[in-house]
């Protein structure tokens, strides 16, 4: 068997969002061996600069570690400071962070399909798709005031509360979503030309999903049922009547039916906290200079890509000791290696997008095939565009 | 060469990196492609290679290792271009400003035309901007 | 049984099969959580024992901290009803701990990261090399280490000071 260099680092830009992020793949023909990421384009320091800011200055740094999951960075935040604290936040406020962060959840997971159909060359699904993404986005903004970066957890409770004379309008946004993303389902089972591009790519087995502790809708697409909100309730997760979406296929068929999924039952957990929100304060008195207590905390929130964690150590200051986050997409890259091992390189950005990365990758793939003694570059978007021919014929 | 001017600013190809962002601005504008906002009705198509585009638009606080991809990307366009940065964090470094790997501002490392401020700025905003900088290049 | 009971016992059953005196710490503040403190050469034999007996394979993440007399790794770990957190030291001259990609292979990145971030090696890793840091990043800086703020951190690797003026 000859083997052939190829190295492709592409570049560092990509139409459709990504994080920058380099790639250095070993091929044989047109079948990929192995994967070696290289990442830390995104890397700005955040730990380091929470641990010279105020816990209520910190709130808004954490907001920006990722754009697209922020409420859930800010949802875990504020519960590791208050586990440390000791603070118990109202009933009420509990409720609206879980309304938050499921808008957040349904938001997300249209953009990635919207994403996802745009990797495979289905650009109208893209555009039908951001276009009924901006219903939530109305939402979104009429609950918060923008957006992106909402900024409603807040130490002790919520920032904001929502009016009773407005659930009959929010009712019958949910009810749209729900509507269109039925349709959406419809779409992702039968049309032919995406199940050409996912079933069967990307195979991901159960066992090696747990071996390399892949959690979020990547693991669940492999039959592995693990989500935090079951597993290590939150909030009032264990009060809230709902279903933990679990598919076997462990394709990108798989990943495309959880996420869609999920979103129906996030429409469900929004319509139900709006029916059954309980009455009182949204807050409680937290002083913005305080100090919090020496301890240590570990919070866990269930965000869109997976399991996301928060770790304090705190020394009685007013500024934390030691802040540590990861996020979980770092996670997910180890079954993402696994993932495209053995595919072919046409299907390299299907796969990719299916885990549904965060961090800065700039889809800089590199190509490594010993033999032939070529190194190559290709670009995010040559790479796409180089699948959609390859599947064409 | 009127002419010249008259052709390029009605057809501005955009090219979009992100460096080292937190993507919130990177989905505004990707949302201000999308049917609502429509930024291809002034003729900007969003290209996947610097080499075919005019225009820049760059989100994030620039971190050391995107530092060089960033110049050498602007390198490989083609004249005239335009640079746009989107978001306090291209600005001047926005909330990341005393981190020890990022750089306060695009214009430390390459110059910029034209500049949307917001955290992340609507897409109303960048359309704003991206009309006001085709005006100022003689649309 | 209440989840705290169950998590109860199962820090009662690694303390006793470590032996008392190899623990050096251990709470478990409130149903869910938990966080035992070992001696570093005990740390493989804490997470087989956790892996074999009690169904733990899942590694959420490792956290290195600079405390101020030495290194602390924290490794979380969890399964469903229960985050448990081992703990371990190593002093500032000999920052080295053992690897645990033996037991447990989600734990690859973590320890590079950790090893880029306070630099801390991870004994018996297979490609323990640099994860987040630039490439022109100078060797031996490691950002969360409490010897460096970030004032002095840009001037070590830029030559430059940070300031608003």
């Amino acid at each position: 068997m000859s083997e052939r260099e190829f190295i492709v680092p592409v570049g560092p830009q990509h139409p459709a969002l990504k994080e920058p992020e380099s790639f250095l793949f070993k091929v044989d023909g047109e079948v990929v061996l192995d994967v070696e990421p290289r990442i830390g384009y995104n890397h700005r320091g955040i730990e380091k600069a929470m641990e010279a800011r105020t816990y209520l200055q910190n709130l808004y740094i954490v907001e920006r570690v990722c754009g697209i999951c922020s409420n859930a960075h800010q949802t875990c935040y504020t519960q590791c400071v208050e586990e440390v604290l000791g603070m118990e936040i109202p009933e009420r406020a509990k409720y609206l962070r879980v309304f938050m962060q499921e808008l957040e959840r349904i938001h997300s997971h249209l953009l990635w399909l919207g994403v996802a159909a745009h990797e495979i060359g289905f650009d109208t699904l893209f555009y039908y798709i951001w276009r009924d993404r901006e219903v939530v986005m109305d939402l979104l903004e009429m609950v918060s005031g923008n957006r992106v970066n909402y900024a409603m957890p807040t130490i002790g409770g919520v920032r904001r509360d929502l009016e009773v004379a407005d659930f009959p309008k929010y009712h019958k946004m949910l009810d749209t979503l729900k509507e269109r993303t039925e349709y959406y389902i419809g779409v992702c089972s039968s049309e032919k030309t995406i199940l050409e591009r996912a079933i069967g790519v990307g195979y991901l087995s159960k066992e090696d999903a747990i071996r390399l502790s892949a959690s979020g809708p990547n693991a669940r697409c492999s039959g592995v049922s693990c989500d935090t909100r079951y597993d290590l309730p939150y909030l009032v997760y264990d009060e809230i009547p709902w279903n933990v979406i679990v598919e076997t296929n462990g394709d990108v068929l798989g990943q495309v039916l959880v996420r869609v999924k999920e979103v129906l039952e996030s429409v469900n957990i929004c319509k139900y906290v709006l029916d059954n929100l309980p009455q009182g304060p949204i807050k409680a008195k937290y002083s913005p200079l305080g100090k919090v207590p020496e301890g240590e905390a570990v919070s866990l929130v269930e965000a869109q890509r997976g399991e996301l964690i928060h770790y304090l150590q705190s020394r009685g200051d007013n500024k934390p000791y030691r802040y540590k986050i990861r996020a979980p997409t770092l996670g997910n890259i180890p079954s993402l290696v696994e993932r495209l091992k053995g595919g072919f390189i046409a299907d390299i950005p299907i796969v990719l997008a299916g885990i549904d990365p965060c961090f800065s990758c700039t889809d800089r793939m590199a190509f490594v095939d010993e033999g032939k003694d070529r190194r190559w570059d290709m670009t995010g978007e040559q790479l796409r565009r180089y699948g959609i021919r390859w599947y064409e014929k | 060469m009127a002419l010249l001017t008259w052709a390029r600013t009605r057809s501005p190809w955009l090219i979009h990196f992100n460096a080292s962002a937190c993507n919130a601005c990177d989905i505004e504008v990707l949302a201000a492609l999308t049917p609502r906002f429509d930024l291809e009705r002034f003729g900007a198509l969003l290209k996947g290679t610097p080499r075919h585009a005019d225009v820049m638009v760059i989100s994030g606080s620039v971190s050391r290792k995107v530092r060089d991809r960033l110049k050498r990307i602007y390198e490989q366009m083609p004249e005239p271009k335009f640079v746009v940065a989107v978001g306090s964090c291209a600005i001047t470094g926005g909330v990341f400003q005393d981190c020890y790997n990022v750089m306060e501002g695009v214009d430390k490392v390459i110059p910029v035309d034209a500049y949307i401020p917001g955290c992340p700025p609507k897409p109303e905003a960048i359309l704003d901007g991206v009309v006001k900088l085709l005006k100022s290049a003689g649309y | 049984m209440s989840v705290l009971e169950e998590n109860i016992k199962v820090v009662e059953g690694l303390v006793k099969f470590l032996g008392k005196k190899n623990i050096l710490e251990s709470k478990v503040p409130r149903a869910r959580r938990a966080f035992v403190s070992v001696p570093r050469e005990q740390l493989i034999d804490a997470v087989k024992y956790l892996r074999d007996e009690e169904d733990i394979k899942h590694v959420t993440t490792i956290s290195g901290v600079d405390t101020g007399e030495d290194f602390e790794v924290v490794y979380h770990l969890r399964k469903p009803d229960l985050s448990i957190s081992v703990k371990v030291r190593a002093p500032y001259d000999d920052p080295v701990v053992p690897s645990i990609t033996g037991v447990l292979e989600g734990a690859v990145l973590y320890e590079r990261e950790v090893y880029d971030m306070i630099g801390v090696k991870a004994e018996g890793h297979p490609d323990l090399k640099r994860l987040i840091l630039a490439y022109d990043w100078p060797d031996g800086v490691h950002p969360l280490r409490k010897e460096w703020d970030i004032q002095s951190l840009r001037k070590r690797v830029d030559g430059t000071e940070w300031g608003r003026k």
